[in-house]
């Protein structure tokens, strides 16, 4: 494993300590102490996974996110301070795919790391499924809608993927923590709720009214045709 | 006020009454005074037309020369002939009593009511002639002007008590209107208006009563104002703590985690310290993100965030995650409530924790709905709390058993129960020495 990874963070020893044990873990670890530091590195070199502070000097984690959002799919976790508050929720709504809590313990960060780029990287060589007007590649990593490719991150399209390889199956989302993030009890419902929701925004005709990723309330999702 | 009125409107009833009832006895001797001189006039008179045995031609006569007079009616009785001026009155119609005496040769009167109409009734002998005379005198004009007297009388009367009223309510207004501030700025500092003020506005006793009662209450307030902000300094201070702690804490934490992965590679006479280095820090981490949650709690910062949620599913994921299977059973119904998981996952786990701390093993939990809603039911088998402890195992920082050798951080049961509240819910606690310790945890069904 040589995986190349933007860790940016602004506490020196953190910074230390996480690259140490992400080094040691195999990653080619590169690190930033602010949020314009990691952009310029961002811009100078592909990553395959940017491991990002909320809480960053000059241009904070957010802004950061949202950058690389707007010209890249490449995985993105978040340290954030608190589980409970918006702080996780924006995050994942300006396009992390994951975030990780402080303080935290660096078999957990590595865990998260690998998933990550487990999700990102192309799946094994299924054939192309079509539904509807949806068409998705596994082997190429896309989807087009009505023959136009649609932007979607590694982690929205693993999870679109496995919702429309079974149509009509309904996932709870402790199942679909499990198949897309990999996760087991580790994971937070929230993840699944806005990565629906992003990718919802993305693939539905009206994401107010969903056709293709139904809510079943109280159990989780389905994919439908129509 | 109603007193007021009382005295104002019976004063004056008195005044009205006796007043009213001397006219009436004033004007009504006038009137028979008069009634009396013109009625001897009037016998004088007759006495000159009549002879001794009068003729009818006679008493025409004098029935003339009364008419000429105009004001009164007569009936005469003569012999055994009778005549009247008027066509309604005879003498059947005078009253027996008169009769009898004017019979014994007296004037006499008497007030009597005929057809409607109030006569005063005089009656004589004519001098040197076998006739009597009886004058019937309307009054019907005094009644009237009596009647008058006394409905003006009754309207003043009216006019004096509700004008009373109105006076004596003004005057108590006025005088009570301290006592009726005193009582509004009482209930509004009651209900923490803190900087109600009465107004200063005599020297008399309410002016000094209201002076002080300010004092009172400025005294109040700068002390309240002082002992919120003592206790939000104070919860300021647990939050901006355990924020500044959180950045070394987190780096602590990393390393020593991969202090953790590494330990069998240090040297021998290290390798203890590191070990213990690695505990304490899990120890330091537990207490730092229990404050911050507590303070997160305190500062009303805690969000809810409601799905429906299995609790007995959730119960077994949360045993299951942290591989107490082996020493925790659970029992389980169904039991869907709309609910935040994450917060009641760390109720759950919190008080499974707790339980395990304390006896080790054997913990069972009962997940069911009855009629007060759904429960969560963590029941070990431990050394129980004693009685005078139990009610203090809420509290923060408190350790049931004083040695505070758990690894706990003291702040477990406080949040659980917090969170049991947030969630609508509530959490109990039942305890015998030597039995064991319960912890029923109720939320609403929604």
């Amino acid at each position: 494993m040589d995986e190349r990874l933007l860790l940016v963070e602004d506490d020196p020893s953190i910074r230390e300590i996480a690259k140490l044990g992400l080094t040691n873990a195999g990653f080619n670890v590169t690190t930033a102490s602010d949020g314009r530091e990691g952009l310029l590195h961002f811009h100078q070199t592909p990553f395959d996974l940017v491991v990002l502070d909320v809480m960053l000097p000059v241009l904070d984690g957010y802004e950061v996110c949202r950058q690389i959002r707007a010209e890249s799919r490449v995985p993105v976790i978040m340290l954030s301070a608190k589980s409970d508050t918006v702080d996780v929720v924006v995050g994942l709504e300006l396009g992390a795919d994951d975030y990780v809590t402080k303080p935290f313990e660096m078999p957990e960060l590595v865990a998260r790391a690998r998933a990550a780029i487990r999700r990102a990287t192309a799946g094994d060589e299924e054939p192309v499924l079509v539904r509807g007007d949806l068409e998705i590649d596994p082997g190429a990593f896309i989807a087009r809608k009505g023959g136009e490719e649609i932007g979607l991150t590694a982690t929205e399209f693993k999870l679109l993927l496995e919702l429309a390889r079974r149509p009509g199956q309904v996932f709870t989302r402790d199942l679909l923590l499990q198949r897309v993030w990999n996760y087991e009890y580790l994971g937070d419902s929230r993840l699944v709720d806005v990565a629906v929701q992003r990718l919802r925004s993305k693939v539905e005709d009206d994401p107010k009214e969903p056709k293709l990723i139904k809510t079943v309330r109280g159990v989780g999702y389905r994919f439908d045709t129509g | 006020m109603l007193a007021f009125m009382l005295v104002a409107g019976l004063s004056a009833a008195i005044l009205a009454a006796s007043s009213y009832l001397i006219v009436r006895e004033a004007r009504l001797s006038d009137s028979v005074d008069r009634a009396l001189e013109q009625s001897r006039f009037n016998l004088v008179l007759a006495g000159e037309v009549l002879d001794d045995h009068p003729t009818t031609a006679q008493t025409n006569e004098l029935l003339d020369a009364y008419e000429r007079r105009g004001t009164f009616a007569v009936v005469g009785r003569t012999d055994a002939r009778t005549f009247s001026s008027s066509l309604s009155l005879a003498p059947a119609q005078v009253p027996e009593d008169l009769k009898q005496l004017v019979a014994e040769g007296q004037l006499a009167y008497e007030r009597e009511e005929i057809g409607g109409v109030p006569y005063l009734v005089v009656g004589g002998r004519v001098p040197s002639s076998n006739t009597e005379l009886y004058y019937f005198y309307s009054e019907e004009r005094l009644w009237d002007e009596l009647a008058q007297l006394r409905n003006i009388l009754l309207y003043v009367l009216g006019a004096v008590i509700l004008l009373g009223g109105l006076i004596g309510a003004l005057l108590a207004r006025r005088m009570l209107r301290p006592v009726a501030q005193a009582s509004v700025a009482a209930h509004s500092l009651a209900e923490g208006l803190l900087d109600t003020r009465l107004p200063v506005e005599s020297e008399d006793e309410f002016g000094a009563w209201a002076a002080s009662f300010n004092e009172m209450a400025e005294a109040l307030e700068a002390k309240i104002t002082a002992l919120s902000e003592a206790q939000a300094r104070e919860r300021r201070f647990t939050s901006d703590v355990s924020h500044e702690l959180r950045t070394p804490l987190t780096a602590l934490v990393a390393e020593a985690s991969l202090l953790a992965e590494h330990l069998d590679r240090i040297p021998e006479e290290a390798r203890r310290p590191a070990e213990l280095l690695v505990n304490d820090v899990a120890r330091l981490r537990d207490l730092v993100e229990d404050l911050m949650e507590i303070s997160r709690l305190d500062a009303g910062e805690a969000r809810v965030r409601e799905e429906p949620v299995d609790i007995g599913s959730l119960v077994a994921t949360a045993v299951r995650s942290r591989r107490w299977d082996d020493r925790v059973s659970v029992d389980r119904d169904e039991v869907v409530v709309s609910t935040d998981p994450r917060r009641l996952e760390r109720i759950v786990a919190n008080l499974v924790g707790n339980a395990l701390e304390h006896a080790g093993r054997d913990v069972a939990v009962r997940v069911g709905q009855d009629g007060l809603g759904a429960f969560v039911e963590v029941t070990d088998t431990g050394p129980g709390i004693p009685p005078d402890r139990l009610p203090h195992v809420f509290d923060r920082f408190y350790k049931a058993d004083s040695s505070r050798a758990g690894p706990g951080s003291g702040l477990g049961l406080a949040i659980a129960l917090e969170n049991a509240r947030l969630l609508g819910g509530d959490l109990a606690v039942w305890s015998e020495v030597g039995r064991g310790t319960r912890f029923t945890l109720r939320l609403p069904v929604t």
